[in-house]
């Protein structure tokens, strides 16, 4: 049976397109890449030097507070609905990450910090599968929140690991692509019971109405070649939403621009959706905002959305040309217009650690 | 097996303790060496508290079916504490922090290696513990399990000693791992 669907009341996002929904999508429908050098911090001896960075940035904390508020403004929320809704936060694990959930949570009148998520790629998307049980448990709405400003610490591992793309570009899913690129993110969501939101004339006008889980059980670093963990989240995704793999119209894929990540993921599309795969238009907008780590499932999601709202999806940027192990329908040179309701976001993580998201345009 | 009444959570259900381990499970034990991590416990120790609440359930470590649906959630405070030192430091004197630290800095790093080995498919989680860290573990597991995508939860509580109140490296690492399940023990 299809779980009762789950509203996205309100949201807010900065990334390096910009601060606030337009400027983002206004970037993934045009496939403009926000890659420049680095000056926010010393990168004179790294292998290289581009990130999708915006400009003059608060601390992390402080974006956090400012998306929270604007997405809790956007949802409409009055004083007393927010202090009955929980905060799940996503961002990198430190000693500190719960201290700062709970000074988030008092700083926007919510009713405290439920959960911190620290699990890398996949964070924010747990959190949003987290907060959709909670709902179904009975909890009116959650707030969920992730953020990843690009510092110093963590561009030195990704550098390190060679995993930084030596051209300047992400180019998922394409021949010649060369690896990831980190980006900025920070948004935020309210997720609410169609109930709750309808309850108090709130229209939404998009809903999760799917999400999975699953793991590859294959290896600390690398995906499953055959994509396994990703193609049973996708499975789990529609069969909570009772939607069939034909009824959708849009995957925004976590593809990162490596070399074996896209290919796993092509082969989990191909598993998961069977012969819909082939039409499934599917882009990675990662090509633009770059790799926000911890808050990639939630800037992608947000993507997503603001995309099925628009009509028209986002460009697979970067692209040099086919990749005989990636065949799938990439969305090329212009936005396609929306032909279904239905949209996947999908995320992976070191560990073999894979989400699907299903939202709906109502 | 024994019954955990979630400590007072909120929960919906209550959890089968299928299996239990504590590191160390006696003082001075030294912990096994983890091919592929470098100069920090954290891992080591995470993998170390995985391998004896398995062992203590499933037979031996080759994947079965039914493990696809045994998720894996670690719950830290500290994360890999010595590995975010070691490269704050080398970032902050202009150096190159050494490859191996760019997984083994992820909590799910060490997550996927006990995957592997026990073939272990279900959603994989890593949270900070903004309570309570075993009432959080178990009140997420509660909502894995409810949630279903897996039918069994391994929850791993793993923290570091800390150097800044004078623990030895490795001394004072503490983890407590438990195989759950939805519903009372029979």
């Amino acid at each position: 049976m299809a779980e009762a669907p789950v509203a996205i009341a309100g949201l807010a996002v900065l990334s390096a397109l910009g601060r606030g929904s337009e400027p983002q999508l206004a970037a993934a429908l045009a496939g403009a890449a926000a890659f420049g050098p680095v000056d926010r911090f010393d990168v004179s001896n790294r292998r290289v030097g581009v990130a999708a960075t915006l400009g003059p940035v608060g601390s992390l904390t402080e974006e956090l507070a400012e998306v929270i508020e604007q997405a809790c403004a956007d949802a409409g929320l009055s004083a007393g609905q927010r202090a009955g809704t929980e905060l799940l936060l996503a961002v990198h694990g430190h000693p500190g990450a719960a201290a700062t959930a709970a000074g988030l949570a008092e700083r926007a009148g919510l009713a405290g910090a439920g959960r911190v998520y620290i699990g890398a790629c996949v964070s924010a998307s747990s959190a949003v599968a987290d907060a959709a049980v909670l709902i179904g448990r009975g909890a009116e709405r959650v707030v969920v929140a992730a953020g990843y400003l690009v510092e110093s610490d963590q561009f030195a591992l990704f550098d390190a690991g060679q995993a930084l793309s030596a051209d300047g570009a992400v180019r998922p899913f394409s021949q010649g692509r060369r690896g990831l690129l980190l980006g900025d993110g920070v948004a935020a969501v309210v997720l609410e019971s169609r109930a709750a939101a309808a309850a108090r004339g709130h229209l939404a006008g998009t809903e999760l109405v799917g999400w999975g889980r699953a793991g590859d059980a294959y290896h600390p670093c690398q995906p499953a070649p055959d994509g396994r963990g990703l193609a049973r989240s996708i499975d789990a995704a529609l069969r909570r939403a009772g939607v069939a793999a034909e009824q959708v119209g849009y995957v925004n894929a976590n593809a990162t621009g490596t070399l074996l990540s896209d290919a796993a993921e092509a082969a989990a599309l191909r598993t998961a959706l069977g012969e819909a795969a082939a039409r499934v238009p599917v882009s990675s907008t990662k090509a633009v905002h770059g790799h926000a780590l911890e808050a990639s499932g939630l800037l992608e999601l947000v993507i997503t959305v603001l995309s099925l709202r628009a009509g028209k999806l986002p460009v697979n940027a970067g692209y040099l040309g086919p990749d005989d192990s990636c065949p799938l329908e990439l969305i090329l040179d212009s936005p396609r217009p929306v032909a279904s309701p239905y949209a996947l976001s999908l995320n992976s993580a070191f560990g073999g650690a894979n989400t699907a998201l299903l939202v709906r345009a109502l | 097996m024994s019954t955990a009444d979630a400590f007072g959570m909120s929960t919906t259900s209550r959890l089968t303790v299928l299996s239990e381990y504590r590191w160390p499970p006696e003082p001075d034990r030294e912990l096994p060496m983890l091919p592929g991590y470098v100069l920090s416990s954290f891992s080591p120790l995470v993998a170390a508290a995985a391998e004896g609440c398995l062992a203590g359930h499933y037979a031996d470590p080759s994947a079965e079916p039914s493990r696809q649906r045994t998720a894996v959630l670690l719950v830290t405070a500290g994360n890999d504490v010595v590995s975010a030192d070691h490269v704050r430091d080398k970032v902050a004197a202009g150096r190159r922090p050494g490859p191996l630290f760019f997984f083994q800095t992820a909590p799910n790093s060490v997550v996927g290696q006990v995957t592997e080995r026990w073939g272990l498919g279900g959603p994989v989680v890593c949270i900070s513990p903004v309570g309570d860290p075993l009432a959080d573990g178990l009140a997420e597991a509660d909502l894995l399990l409810e949630d279903g995508d897996a039918d069994e939860v391994l929850l791993i509580l793993a923290e570091q000693g800390d150097p800044a109140a004078g623990d030895g490296p490795g001394a004072a690492d503490r983890a407590h791992a438990l195989l759950l399940s939805a519903g009372a023990a029979s």
